[in-house]
């Protein structure tokens, strides 16, 4: 027993140094922009011998013109297909052979390409992209093969799966297609506007938005900053930068009137209401209390909605918050809530009980346990994310885009720190408003 | 003049490129620089007095904190008939602990951002935790009253088993399941290796037995925490002893297995799939215990025959043959014995083949010379991908943990690639010769019997079974036999009247009734659809459900219907006219039928008595009368749901109906007497709705 008590004196010496509220470990950030406008964020890591090669083009949906949606999606199949020194399929080929790892995605704001690899291949992955950013192979067989490829996902991914086709098609109807087309329409794009698509217009986008100056390149992990600058140098300095691409405009209006839609999903046997409410882009001072609020909503098992709709009223069967599903956005982003219903309750009832719940944040707040849980969720999953090298590329690329520069990948939990449960009720009451609301309830087919 | 000019012209553009003619992007792509010494986290260990071994893995690149527990309490160790127990009794730890119950639990980690979870293997049992380092007291509170103090809650108890009984059902309906289940109990024999839970035991085991295999598995002598993170070893030590210190228990006495069995020629199981359209295979053998160096040329083997998009059998298969979505080959670690296995997903029709050729590739690893070029790539590909495996701290705990529970020694995983990288390709055929041998493997085939049999026995000897293990003989194959499980008490006099609805307009109706009669039961059927259908049916069978006679009159577009048939001893005998295109058929019925058999005008009376579940399958032999033939018809439950009828709002069961002689979607209600509550004819807009 005397080996136990001196175990807890022990503890509280070695422990008392650490108690206070954790952050994340700063990260060390060399930027430069090449001549070309390419901007490079480089972070050195020698913790493991890993390198991640992470390359994001500020281009995704919401660059997109009428009559020719579902480019941006389409042109990420389409870096995989080949370029000057890459025959098709190599590029997966050359990195798994390797033994690394890479994929791509597309966003409403942005499309990414990464490589994660042994730090010894560094060079391969830069080449790889530096390839495909000068001399990606666009024609008439890769198009058409990607084009069906494309189709082919909507079929698995979106038209087979229960929710997802009207969660997909829901979020164009929530913002005004005149006034802001950039975020007005579906990621995915329409077969209509897939089927027009011509080598043309395919080459065209790929000259307007391919280029050094409108791409930045992160790499993170085992390497020596004067190799890779000089690799960065030789394989990505002499690719020509051309004109900036034309602005986006998005003039989208808040508060306009609730809708209310009743949709049928062939795929869902279980009714369910999908809602969103619109609001700010990332940037925005109220995003991290909106942030917050969505996990103290919907995430976990202690969550609101999971305590009160699921567990308690039994209402539903499940219910989760969705922030920004198409991704983070520049321009205004999506609150949203999903919410499956329970054997024999209506989906109307359901709905009613998130929206009662909503309300109730607006009038009485939160807890202050409740918001400490929220931050330590933002805080956990962040600072757990930074163990892989990969997770901190895209961390910078995520400050460097949407907060204005990588530096504030080092200052954003400031803006969670501060974050009181006033600014929650505030955000709720402000944005979370029954006018600023789109509400789909899904039925199935034949009921 | 000319020259000097051509030069100077020359000059100026070399200048004018923005990085000169050095900068010229080479066609091809670059070469690996050296790799450096494996740079291997410390890590280090302890034992505390009461016999838990503590591996401490550091890294301050965050301030994160992982805590893992593990016990030699895999499923290996369950008793005979509780299969399943292992990974029930992981599952509870975190539903109940101390003085918090399962939603305090959950709330306790969630609200400082952490997570906690417990499984079951073969071998071992763990339980692991992630918080930040500040939450490091709390994560290692939490482990040690999951290990220590669980609660094993009745209600948490009997939640699991319903959530176990509906993930089985569904594991249970998946052909690459029952392949593999089919493997293990093949490849394993009278070892625990080969058992895996089933709906019987998972319905057996009592909360009694989870708190003495618990009491008698979990217990600190021979358990290894292994801590990753930002803490060192002193601070690891402190935290354990405090957590761990005060808990004692003796070792579980040593559990003597039975001998692996020896397999000295190759063997076909095949599992049959009534109508499968397509075959998983399952190729291969055991191969040895942990430590064995032939491990490393094996593992480069294994990966250049089946562990890839670019691997042998995929390119085969796949790219060459395409009789595949996918074949790709493992080779499985266990404390006391590993095996390999390769797997392939193909059409029925090209089963034989794809064996074949399997066992071709299988050879030739081990019989032909690996090229140099391929053998190198494949070593590359291990050795590049080996420091993506270890990057966290988190990943390094988990290999080292694993390395060190299955007994390899402790430089196991420090070494690892640079044992790799050493391997020749001569070395490495050797280790192929052993680790996988097709002269004398185990091959499990899931797929129609009725299909597949005989172009099988033609590669080896065949062994049919079912899907839940039991050997059929080929005549087993003409009709799957009586067997059905039936709630008997369910079989209840009753009269019900259903609505015909054609686009939901009402076109006409129909009434069922089961009456006890003599000895038996008869049920009557009268449906009327508009003027194009009246008909009416007499179906009489014994208080054990054998069939004694079908009698049906009435018209069909105007043509006369009329069935008259008697069985008797398994032979049903009459004849039957039915309506056809160019006038009535009559034909003769003499025919043997199945034991069990059920007369397809009846079946309709067997759907309140079949044992209706989340996922539940049946197939009932099937004697269509008007035609004369045996089927087996399909019946299982999709799904769940609130349905409208005439009637009512029920809560009902939705089940496709297939193999009769129009695919059907049924209704039946949940609770209560398991009623038909709605049939629909799949593809029309014909259903029939409870009317009263």
């Amino acid at each position: 027993m005397q080996r136990v008590v001196r175990s807890g004196i022990l503890i509280i010496t070695l422990l008392g140094a650490r108690l206070a509220a954790q952050e994340p470990r700063k990260i060390a950030i060399e930027s430069y922009t090449l001549a070309n406008g390419l901007k490079v964020h480089l972070v050195e890591d020698h913790s493991s011998q890993v390198v991640a090669v992470d390359v994001w083009y500020r281009v995704g949906a919401r660059n997109e013109r009428p009559g020719r949606t579902g480019f941006a999606h389409l042109f990420e199949h389409m870096m995989f297909q080949g370029s000057a020194h890459v025959k098709k399929a190599e590029q997966f080929q050359y990195v798994e052979r390797a033994g690394g790892q890479l994929n791509g995605s597309t966003q409403a704001d942005r499309t990414n390409y990464w490589d994660l690899l042994p730090s010894n291949r560094l060079n391969l992955g830069l080449w790889l992209e530096a390839d495909r950013m000068r001399s990606l192979a666009i024609d008439q067989a890769n198009l058409d093969n990607q084009r069906e490829a494309v189709k082919e996902e909507r079929r698995l991914r979106f038209d087979n799966q229960p929710y997802v086709g009207t969660l997909v098609d829901s979020i164009p109807v929530i913002y005004d297609r005149e006034k802001c087309f950039a975020y007005g329409h579906a990621l995915v794009g329409s077969m209509a506007d897939l089927n027009a698509a011509k080598v043309e217009d395919v080459a065209a986008f790929f000259k307007q938005y391919y280029v050094p100056n409108n791409a930045t390149l992160v790499i993170v992990g085992d390497f020596v900053p004067a190799d890779a600058k000089a690799l960065v140098a030789e394989y990505f300095g002499d690719i020509p930068r051309v004109a900036p691409p034309p602005p986006v405009v998005c003039d989208q209006p808040f508060n306009t009137g609730a809708i209310v839609r009743r949709v049928t999903d062939k795929n869902a046997t279980i009714p369910a209401a999908l809602m969103f409410w619109r609001i700010p882009p990332v940037a925005d001072t109220d995003y991290p209390a909106l942030d917050l609020l969505s996990t103290i909503l919907g995430g976990g098992e202690s969550s609101r909605l999971n305590r009160d709709i699921v567990r308690e009223s039994k209402l539903a069967a499940g219910a989760q918050a969705i922030l920004n599903p198409t991704g983070p956005t520049r321009g205004p982003g999506l609150f949203g809530v999903l919410v499956i219903t329970n054997q024999g309750r209506s989906v109307d009832s359901v709905a009613a009980a998130v929206n009662a719940q909503v309300a109730l944040v607006a009038a009485k707040g939160v807890t202050e346990p409740e918001l400490t849980k929220a931050r330590n969720t933002w805080r956990s999953n962040t600072i757990m994310g930074r163990q892989r090298v990969l997770n901190v590329a895209e961390a910078l690329q995520f400050a460097d885009l949407f907060l204005g520069s990588a530096e504030q990948v080092n200052t954003d939990i400031a803006r969670y720190n501060a974050v009181t449960a006033a600014d929650v009720q505030r955000v709720a009451a402000k944005y979370l408003r029954p006018d600023n609301q789109l509400t789909m309830l899904i039925v199935p087919e034949g009921k | 003049m000319r020259t000097l000019r051509n030069f100077r012209r020359a000059a100026s553009l070399v200048a004018a490129l923005p990085l000169g003619l050095a900068a010229q992007f080479p066609a091809k792509a670059p070469a690996a620089t050296p790799i450096k010494p494996a740079s291997f986290p410390p890590f280090q260990q302890a034992t505390l007095p009461n016999g838990m071994r503590l591996l401490v893995v550091q890294s301050h690149k965050q301030p994160v904190v992982s805590v893992s527990l593990s016990f030699q309490a895999g499923s290996v160790y369950e008793p005979a008939g509780k299969a399943g127990l292992a990974d029930m009794v992981a599952s509870l730890l975190t539903k109940g602990a101390g003085n918090r119950s399962a939603d305090e639990i959950a709330a306790a980690i969630e609200g400082v951002g952490g997570s906690i979870g417990a499984s079951a293997g073969e071998d071992f049992l763990g339980i692991r935790a992630d918080v930040l380092a500040s939450d490091a007291k709390l994560a290692f509170d939490l482990v040690a009253d999951a290990t220590i103090r669980p609660t094993f809650p009745e209600k948490e108890v009997e939640l699991l088993r319903t959530q176990t009984l509906s993930s089985l059902a569904l594991d249970l309906s998946q052909p690459a399941s029952l392949a593999s289940r089919a493997f293990a109990r093949g490849l394993y024999g009278a070892h625990p290796y080969a058992r895996r839970a089933d709906p019987a035991s998972v319905k057996s085991i009592t909360r009694d037995d989870i708190v003495a295999y618990h009491k008698a598995r979990v217990c600190p002598s021979g358990s290894l925490l292994v801590v990753a993170g930002d803490l060192s070893l002193a601070q690891a030590r402190a935290l354990a002893m405090a957590a761990f210190g005060a808990w004692t228990g003796t070792a579980p006495a040593p559990v003597t297995f039975p001998a692996f069995p020896v397999r000295t020629a190759r063997e076909i199981v095949l599992v049959h799939r009534p109508g499968s359209v397509q075959s998983n295979i399952v190729v291969g053998n055991l191969t040895w215990a942990p430590g064995d160096p032939r491990a490393y040329g094996a593992t480069i083997v294994n990966r250049l025959l089946g562990g890839g998009a670019d691997a042998r059998l995929f390119m085969v298969l796949r790219e060459q043959k395409s009789w595949t979505y996918g074949a790709y080959s493992s080779l499985v670690r266990h404390r006391q014995m590993g095996d390999f296995e390769a797997t392939a997903e193909v059409r029925t029709e090209v089963t034989d083949s794809a064996l074949v050729e399997m066992l071709a590739q299988l050879g030739r690893v081990g019989s032909e010379p690996l090229p140099a070029e391929e053998f190198e790539r494949t070593k590359n590909a291990l050795t590049g991908a080996f420091p993506l495996s270890i990057e966290s701290a988190n990943q390094v705990a988990s290999q080292v943990s694993s390395a060190r529970l299955l007994g390899l020694p402790a430089d196991y995983v420090p070494t690892y690639r640079q044992k790799l990288a050493a391997v020749t390709a001569a070395q490495a055929q050797v280790a192929a010769k052993a680790m996988v041998r097709p002269a004398e493997a185990l091959i499990v085939v899931v797929g129609d019997a009725t299909k597949l049999r005989e172009k099988l026995e033609k590669i080896a000897p065949v062994t049919m079974v079912s899907a839940d293990g039991t050997v059929l003989k080929p005549e087993d194959l003409v009709v799957k036999a009586g067997a059905l499980d039936l709630a008997m008490e369910r079989f209840v006099p009753h009269t019900d009247s259903f609505a015909i609805l054609v686009q939901g307009n009402p076109f006409g109706g129909q009434s069922v009734t089961l009456e006890k009669v003599d000895g038996g039961w008869k049920f009557t059927d009268a449906t009327r659809l508009a003027a194009i259908i009246q008909q009416s049916t007499e179906v009489r069978f014994t208080d054990r459900l054998v069939m004694q006679s079908v009698h049906q009159t009435g018209k069909v577009q105007g043509q006369d219907a009329k069935i008259d048939v008697t069985y008797t001893d398994g032979h049903a005998k009459g004849s039957a006219t039915t309506p056809a295109p160019g006038g009535a058929k009559t034909i003769a019925v003499d025919t043997d039928v199945p034991a069990g058999v059920i007369d397809d005008n009846a079946l309709q009376a067997f759907f309140p008595a079949l044992k209706w579940a989340a996922g539940a399958k049946f197939a009932l032999p099937v004697f269509q009368s008007g035609k004369g033939s045996v089927t087996t018809v399909s019946i299982a439950v999709s799904g769940e749901e609130s349905v409208k009828v005439v009637a009512g709002t029920f809560d009902a069961w939705k089940a496709d109906v297939t193999g009769g002689a129009a695919p059907l979607t049924i209704w039946i209600e949940k609770g209560g007497a398991h009623r038909l509550l709605k049939l629909a004819l799949v593809g029309t807009p014909v259903e029939f709705q409870l009317a009263k």
